[in-house]
């Protein structure tokens, strides 16, 4: 029996003036922000959000880092604009003045320093996928900043979140690249907006080998083909047209580089 | 390297950090840049015939290539730049520990160091808390553990289960000189670096 399929698209990088894709139409997203620097597109996807959460010292990196981004205009003025809705973690990083000074303009304030045992990601998407109301949950898109680079423990607390909330989208975007699982259980059709992002993608096998995994689109395909750490993995390849299909017996991480 | 030294000088600077060997397919760096290093004596390696490999795995395919293998575990290779970036790039650097587990090999970053802990052996890291520390994790990357244990960490593992979509150790903290894994897995280590300013 086939597969369901799943598609993805990146229309939500797209310039405000592009005329959104159908999907774009139908998707909700949600932004969570998390404690490195900004992406240089971070104002443009916080346009698409429909709520947006800081973990922790994310915030601090709104208040610091929107200003910046956007020289031409009054700080101040930017960062009354750029009020996350919620803050969540467990506050050892967002710094004091930064606290009280969304906290004043309305913004929830969810201490949750209690709990040790899950990380802020996980917390923020959890939160989303309780409080955020979506008709149909395979329309809600959960897009982060921030998770990419760093501490690599973060990184990869923040890769395992993927895994743990495989039935939710959630995309992990740096200024260089965008990563999100492909679950087993589906198969995958993959949009590319080439105006934004490619040539160069991948996919890696992070959480256990896969026996078989099949794609088209891309300029090195496989077929039925075996991945592993210590052997094969999927790097360096390019896309060739505007849509990619991956079928595989395995998870696997999808990543493609974003254009400067 | 000009921009890290205090050096008033910046040809004096570049002529102290002279790379013996210049390996890859060459499409990234300056013409004057490989002019400069060829003429101080580095070696060009031309390797842009071989696309099916990554630069860091030429590299390390040189040193094992020319490594005695008596000489084998003595040998660490330090690598920088290979965290970070691209994605797939990392995930590639990464491959090579693997592809390489009977070499040591350490991927540095600015925020934190990574090395591969084969299966095949038990391991006893020796830490130097003035340099590193104390956040560290283990990761099932490649393939899941059923069984790891350590010593030395605030929250050890004993016969635990470890896996990509359940429990995965991240933000654990080094609480000894000496922390121990064991692990029917093989595993990848980190530990934050301190800030050395």
């Amino acid at each position: 029996m086939p597969l369901p399929t799943m598609t993805h698209s990146s229309a939500f990088l797209l310039p405000a003036a592009a005329p959104p894709s159908n999907d774009a139409a139908a998707t909700t997203y949600a932004l969570i922000v998390l404690n490195q620097r900004l992406p240089r597109f971070a104002p443009l996807v916080w346009a698409r959000a429909r709520l947006r959460v800081c973990a922790d010292g994310g915030a601090n990196r709104v208040f610091d880092g929107m200003p910046e981004l956007l020289p031409g205009e009054d700080p101040a003025e930017v960062r009354t604009r750029y009020k996350p809705d919620v803050i969540k973690g467990d506050m050892d990083s967002i710094r004091p003045e930064v606290k009280e000074y969304y906290s004043s303009l309305g913004t929830n304030i969810v201490d949750e320093s209690h709990d040790q045992d899950t990380t802020d990601l996980h917390k923020c998407v959890s939160f989303i996928t309780s409080n955020l109301f979506v008709p149909d949950k395979s329309n809600l898109c959960i897009i982060v900043l921030g998770a990419l680079g760093g501490r690599f423990d973060h990184e990869m607390g923040n890769i395992n979140v993927l895994y743990r909330f495989s039935n939710t989208k959630i995309i992990l975007l740096s200024d260089d690249c965008s990563i999100f699982l492909l679950p087993k259980t589906h198969s995958h059709e993959i949009h590319i907006e080439k105006s934004v992002e490619g040539p160069h993608c991948g996919l890696i096998p992070i959480g256990g080998p896969s026996t078989s995994t099949t794609t088209t689109g891309l300029r090195w395909n496989l077929d039925n083909t075996s991945m592993s750490y210590g052997g094969l993995i999927s790097t360096s390849n390019i896309v060739d047209g505007d849509k990619v299909t991956v079928t595989s017996d395995s998870d696997l991480i999808w990543t493609i580089s974003l254009r400067h | 390297m000009f921009q890290m030294t205090n050096d008033e000088d910046k040809k004096s600077t570049r002529n102290r950090y002279i790379p013996e060997i210049i390996e890859g397919d060459m499409d990234s760096i300056r013409p004057e840049v490989k002019l400069f290093y060829s003429s101080q004596g580095s070696k060009i390696s031309d390797k842009s015939h071989n696309q099916e490999t990554t630069d860091l795995h030429k590299c390390i395919s040189r040193l094992h290539r020319y490594t005695p293998d008596h000489e084998k575990p003595n040998l660490c290779v330090l690598v920088t730049g290979a965290l970070g970036g691209r994605f797939d790039h990392e995930a590639a650097n990464i491959n090579v520990l693997y592809l390489f587990s009977e070499m040591r090999i350490i991927l540095l970053s600015d925020d934190c160091l990574i090395r591969l802990l084969p299966k095949t052996h038990r391991h006893e890291l020796y830490i130097e808390s003035s340099v590193e520390g104390p956040h560290c994790g283990l990761f099932p990357v490649g393939a899941p553990s059923t069984s790891t244990t350590t010593t030395g960490l605030k929250w050890n593992l004993s016969e635990s289960k470890m896996r990509f979509g359940s429990m995965i150790s991240t933000s654990n903290i080094v609480q000894s000189e000496k922390v121990t894994v064991q692990s029917d897995a093989d595993l990848l280590w980190t530990i934050s670096l301190r800030n050395l300013a």
